[in-house]
């Protein structure tokens, strides 16, 4: 029995008697730590908490959504009643799809595995650690600025609807990364930094795993670098991108096209449409025969991966993309219901006072075998890019343009000079076309941003994007204002 | 009003409880936010939330800790000052804070609340988008888009004594109108619901929608562009970004390093900070710690004049405070946007963008794609839709020859950065639309 069965039996209790054709109720305890140092000082520690509920009713396949943080028996009736007089608003809308009913009752337990809880490392020594981070970036004296910081969040989450289920759940992510910026002869500062979408599903040993203190003194020298480094020329060239960098790209141009509600126009307003349809499914071809792309919300340490989603779908490995060609999209109960494409459990929220939605949530590019530095070693002319200063893409999720921080030249097989400010520009399939190597597990790592936007009102979801290094051919770099 | 009353009460009480601190800021939110989603010509989302979050810094010399609880009980308001203490006692001090900002009087406030909004029901926001799908049927095409209503309380209070409110609303309308091959936008936003007119938005969305039944190819190159001011808000942003002393003086990566008194852009540019434009109903402070906000221009006819100071960075930088800035103002020119158009030869104008970067800070380069709206313009008329572009350019060159419209609206109520924009249309020589999609 979880701590708000009985306020959750009274809200659903309220939303029926309201007239609600079916409910479920959402409680959400969240708290965030963030500790952040800036130029030797620490500019932020906070702790924020923060606890309520969102109420889904559903009348005449008409959802309504009410969130609240008000707790007396009086304002549990007043969500439920207000979920349901929103949901019967929307009923009177002539022509509509209407929505499932959702079936089932499921009681469940779920928690994220961790090894190290945040709360036995002192604050003290978390800032000390940002600190020491953070002077090993200042390497230099033209660099201006650096920073580095960790945070982490846990979610418990009791979920209850009106067929039954009551599912208990406790979500834990924490993350870090650390930068610098350096100005050179000319005055454009440049930043590098450690991998910024270093967030995963765990404890302070995803902080361990982030490995700052190693990774700051190289970033810091890197950014001097950048700061003199001339810009990449602009040309057609063989391009390799760093994890980091494939994980954005996945998640641009995989994940957010593959979102189902997207895809069936709900998103048309704000982030737009995609440039596959569900009909599409078993047969367009989205890449090269290397391109396998998985939806799993059960992976480790994916900021997705959850017990249950937001409307109580258990997680299931789908393939999206076989071997280059389209099987499935991100769906929800609604969205998978109204194509007959399998459910992927990408339904999440922001938080108790957002309505739920499909989210990119898990995608996991299928490695292959090489490392970074062999299909360097095999690359006769190209070169390499990392970190990310800039990511843009149109509303089909077709034509983008990609800023990384850095480029290293690659000559006959070896790694050469330096440039900064890269930039490459495609369009989604044909550059997917083109990747001819991805790597092995060697260079596989689990990323995740926990801020990619989506929906009116915008919310930001938590999503992980796996993968190795890739190479693709013949991709325009350098493209410039004056072009 | 009532609910500044019920935010500073709450606030004051997180003070009184942190009196054991060398000095205290107490911030609280109160929120009710409502949308009615859209899309295929029916809802699809339609929700309400209301949310109130108390935030307490506490300060032990030059250390403190912050934090934010949603639990306003007396014990709540405990646990909350016993939290930040906490974490004020570990953390290391910030060496540069020297103090929280004395009380100062304000200047009178422009209006900011309107019943209509604060008031309006589940069944006032559908009976807005109902005329939306009708006009869209009319036509035999389909919509997308949003009708929203909010009500925000902010209070802020510190141990030196300054205790500012504000209570304001929003409200607005957003309709894309998609036919087989072209879409077309119109929005609309305003503090008071009932100005919002859902008739005429989407009207011209819906005519957009349909100048062309197929969009046509236009060869990629550097054209006269006129972007209405959904656009326009978008791009100026890239200048809008380094406008502050912490990236002035602090991070020293803003285009304004070494610019600043000397003329840069066309006299026609002048970009301010004025908290008291009626469009926007913004708080005469600072919201963050009550700092009284100064108006004054970023640029002026063309040359940079200034920037942002917080108290943070006033401190530590020995400069007068002038807050954040919340309202961004392009002053309007004295053509219409019609006869902006008129006077172009051939160009391009674009209603709408879409995931705009700044590539290089430096030069406030920025990347983007035209959506929902481009269309060609020949002899001063706009003569068939265009299919999208990707663009590329620098605003700093792109402000060097500008001409604005006559009539700035309210642009952007609110976004991520936490200020509202005031922009009238633009129109530029030589834009960069350095790439063309395959659809409209």
């Amino acid at each position: 029995m979880g701590t708000y069965a009985a306020a959750s039996a009274r809200i659903l209790d309220s939303a029926l008697k309201a007239g609600a054709d079916y409910a479920d109720v959402q409680f959400w305890a969240m708290r965030s730590e963030d500790l952040y140092v800036r130029n030797g000082d620490v500019r932020d520690a906070s702790d924020t908490r923060s606890l309520g509920y969102g109420v889904r009713a559903l009348v005449d396949g008409s959802w309504g959504f009410y969130g609240s943080d008000r707790l007396s028996d009086a304002d549990f009736d007043r969500a439920a009643a207000s979920a349901t007089a929103i949901a019967r608003s929307g009923a009177e809308v002539a022509g509509r799809v209407r929505a499932v009913t959702p079936a089932g009752s499921i009681v469940a337990r779920w928690e994220t595995p961790y090894r190290i809880d945040p709360e036995t490392v002192s604050l003290g020594r978390r800032a000390a650690y940002l600190l020491d981070v953070e002077k090993s970036l200042h390497v230099a004296k033209n660099v201006v600025a650096a920073f580095a910081l960790m945070q982490f969040s846990t979610t418990r989450k009791e979920f209850y609807s009106t067929t039954g289920s009551a599912i208990e759940q406790t979500i834990r992510q924490a993350g870090g990364y650390c930068g610098a910026t350096a100005v050179g002869r000319d005055r454009d500062p440049q930043t590098r930094t450690t991998p910024d979408l270093f967030n995963q599903g765990g404890g302070y040993e995803v902080i361990e795993r982030a490995n700052m203190a190693a990774l700051a003194p190289e970033t810091g020298r890197e950014a001097v670098i950048l700061a003199d480094a001339p810009r990449l020329p602009p040309g057609t060239t063989d391009l390799i991108l760093s994890s980091n960098v494939l994980s954005l790209q996945m998640h641009e141009s995989i994940g957010h096209p593959l979102e189902l509600d997207r895809a069936l126009g709900w998103e048309a307003n704000f982030s737009g449409i995609s440039w596959v349809r569900p009909s599409d499914a078993g047969h367009v071809r989205y890449g090269s025969d290397l391109l396998t792309i998985y939806a799993d919300n059960a992976m480790p340490l994916g900021l997705a991966t959850v017990g249950y989603d937001d409307e109580a779908v258990k997680p299931q490995r789908v393939p999206l993309i076989e071997r280059g060609i389209l099987r499935a999209f991100l769906s929800s109960r609604d969205t998978a219901a109204q194509t007959g494409l399998p459910q992927t459990a990408s339904t999440h929220a922001q938080d108790w006072a957002s309505i739920p939605m499909v989210r990119i949530s898990n995608i996991a590019l299928e490695p292959h075998d090489g490392t970074l530095a062999s299909i360097v070693a095999e690359t006769k002319e190209g070169i390499v890019v990392d970190g990310m200063t800039s990511w843009s893409i149109d509303d089909h999720r077709l034509n983008f343009q990609f800023g990384p921080q850095i480029a290293y030249a690659v000559k006959n097989g070896k790694r050469g000079r330096i440039y900064k400010q890269p930039t490459y520009t495609g369009v989604t399939p044909h550059f997917w076309g083109s990747m001819d190597r991805v790597g092995g597990h060697a260079d596989y790592v689990v990323l995740g941003t926990t801020n990619c936007g989506k929906g009116e009102p915008e919310q930001n979801g938590h999503t992980t994007h796996a993968c190795s290094v890739a190479r693709f051919r013949n991709v325009k770099v350098g493209v410039k204002t004056d072009a | 009003m009532h609910e500044d009353d019920r935010a500073l009460t709450l606030a004051h009480a997180a003070l009184t409880a942190a009196a054991g601190a060398d000095q205290a800021q107490a911030n609280v939110t109160i929120s009710d936010a409502s949308y009615a989603r859209f899309a295929q010509n029916y809802v699809t989302q339609n929700l309400e939330s209301q949310q109130t979050t108390l935030s307490l810094t506490y300060y032990i010399g030059k250390k403190s800790g912050s934090v934010t609880t949603a639990d306003t009980s007396a014990e709540g308001i405990a646990r909350l000052v016993a939290q930040a203490k906490a974490i004020a006692q570990r953390v290391p001090p910030d060496n540069r804070f020297v103090s929280l900002p004395a009380p100062q009087p304000y200047a009178s406030p422009v209006r900011s609340y309107f019943a209509a909004t604060a008031e309006a029901s589940p069944a006032d926001r559908i009976a807005h988008v109902l005329p939306v799908f009708a006009r869209m049927k009319a036509s035999n095409i389909t919509c997308s888009g949003y009708t929203t209503t909010q009500t925000t309380t902010m209070a802020v209070a510190n141990s030196l004594g300054l205790a500012a409110a504000y209570t304001g609303t929003s409200a607005g309308m957003q309709v894309k109108a998609m036919a087989a091959a072209t879409s077309g936008y119109a929005e609309s936003y305003a503090l008071d619901y009932a100005t919002i007119d859902p008739v005429a938005v989407a009207e011209r969305a819906a005519s957009k929608a349909t100048v062309s039944a197929t969009p046509a190819d236009l060869v990629p190159g550097r054209y006269t562009v006129v972007m209405e001011p959904s656009a326009f808000q978008a791009a100026v942003k890239a200048l809008i970004e380094g406008l502050d002393a912490g990236d002035v003086l602090d991070d020293q990566d803003s285009w304004m390093i070494g610019r600043i008194g000397t003329p840069l852009f066309s006299p026609n540019f002048t970009l301010r900070s004025d908290w008291s434009n009626p469009l926007l109903g913004n708080a005469p402070f600072d919201l963050s710690d009550g700092t009284p906000l100064t108006r004054f221009a970023f640029v002026d006819r063309g040359v940079p004049a200034a920037y942002s100071v917080s108290t943070y960075m006033g401190h530590k930088f020995g400069k007068p405070v002038t807050g954040v800035a919340n309202s961004m103002i392009v002053d309007p020119g004295t053509k219409s946007r019609e006869e902006l158009i008129a006077s172009v030869e051939r160009g391009v104008l674009i209603s709408r963008t879409w995931y705009e970067r700044v590539v290089n800070p430096r030069d406030a380069s920025i990347t983007g794609i035209t959506r929902d709206g481009v269309y060609l313009i020949e002899n001063g008329k706009l003569t068939r839709a265009l299919k999208n572009f990707r663009y590329f350019v620098s605003m700093i060159d792109m402000m060097k020859d500008v001409e604005f419209s006559n009539r700035a609206v309210l642009a952007e109520p609110e976004d991520d950065l936490g200020y509202s924009c005031v922009v009238p249309d633009a129109k530029f020589a030589n834009f960069n639309l350095a790439a063309q999609t395959s659809y409209a």
